[in-house]
């Protein structure tokens, strides 16, 4: 049962969240507004939530699962885009190999300014 | 046979034992084969998904109709990743600065290295609709590119191959640079390869998983407020 209660709360933010993207026209989707009342929520109560993470654990454990019948709709629309196919797989790959190469570099760079400010110690 | 296999898949649940069956064989496959970590066992699923349905003859809008209770339990797993966001808060907090510089560029550059690489090889602006937000989580995804007057099945596609690429380079571009540090390997996975990149962290572990989490929840919410802003800016399209 109390896997049952904590799927009701997390309908509940989800609905809470779809209800403020209503309200304020946000362009961003109901499940991440309710992810964060979730944690905004959490945060403000400290512990008790034994029932959310009953449902929340294997929620995110078959995030993959709920994911594929999207995912196999590529495979069904791969002749439309036959004459762009190398454009959309080059931006795609090299893109991203870009951009993970840019967050990595940032973030080690940001994270070892600020450790060596707080505590000198040597870096590499 | 195909009007047996039409009648049953009017059950959505046929559907949805085609994705279950999919999901785990995929994952058996996956172990028997030993693949390598960039390779997710949910693209060898997928893989054999779709084989599936081209040798059963099913039309892929039927089989997405019934296959629509997984998707709407995607409302309910994006909530409940609050969860380790929350349980993982002290952590994030340490790297509060960092993170406020770090997560608005790369989340820019996660959309602008592919519209531009795209624009340079004469893609058209549909096409570029669709692959701006290909690191963004799929339900802020799709109303992105329907805003930018973008194909969402193309955008899928993207996202597909986004999530794969991002495990790939991560893991490529960790060893290069040397980064252990698994915050920062789950942050990266967050922001560039949304969804799928996501589980991947979670498989790293709990931290990693949070750090993707944020990555990805704060990359959708920036992409889908700045994005469509810019794409009305002159000159960036045609």
């Amino acid at each position: 049962m109390t896997t049952l209660r904590g799927f009701l709360w997390l309908i509940g933010f989800l609905l809470a969240g779809e209800a403020l993207v209503l309200l304020t026209g946000l362009p961003v989707s109901a499940g991440v507004i309710g992810m964060l009342l979730l944690t905004a929520w959490l945060a403000l109560h400290g512990g008790g939530f034994d029932d959310i993470a009953a449902a929340a654990r294997p929620l995110i454990a078959a995030l993959a699962l709920l994911i594929m019948p999207g995912v196999v709709g590529i495979f069904f629309i791969l002749d439309e885009l036959a004459g762009q196919l190398t454009a959309i797989l080059v931006a795609l790959l090299l893109g991203t190999l870009l951009s993970v190469f840019t967050t990595l570099w940032l973030m080690r760079r940001l994270v070892a300014d600020a450790t060596t400010d707080s505590r000198e110690a040597p870096h590499e | 046979m195909s009007d047996l296999i039409e009648q049953l898949m009017v059950n959505p649940l046929a559907a949805v034992a085609l994705t279950l069956a999919a999901y785990f064989t995929g994952d058996r496959l996956f172990r028997a084969l030993r693949a390598p970590a960039w390779c997710p066992p949910l693209l060898v699923a997928a893989l054999l998904l779709a084989t599936a349905l081209w040798l059963l003859g099913i039309d892929y809008a039927d089989y997405r109709a019934g296959a629509g209770w997984m998707t709407l339990l995607l409302g309910p797993a994006t909530v409940a990743l609050g969860l380790p966001l929350y349980q993982q808060m002290g952590k994030i907090r340490e790297l509060w600065r960092p993170l406020l510089l770090c997560l608005p560029i790369a989340a820019t550059m996660a959309a602008l290295y592919a519209v531009g690489i795209a624009w340079v090889m004469g893609a058209p602006a549909e096409i570029l609709a669709s692959l701006a937000p290909k690191s963004v989580t799929a339900p802020i995804a799709i109303g992105i590119t329907e805003r930018l007057g973008g194909s969402v099945a193309l955008l899928m596609g993207g996202l597909l191959v986004t999530g794969v690429a991002a495990i790939g380079c991560v893991s490529l571009v960790a060893r290069w640079l040397g980064i252990q540090d698994e915050r920062l390997l789950g942050l990266a996975l967050g922001i560039n390869g949304h969804a799928l990149g996501t589980v991947r962290a979670f498989e790293i572990s709990p931290t990693a998983g949070a750090f993707s989490s944020l990555g990805m929840s704060l990359t959708g919410i920036l992409t889908a407020l700045l994005l469509p802003l810019a794409w009305r800016l002159p000159g960036l399209v045609g």
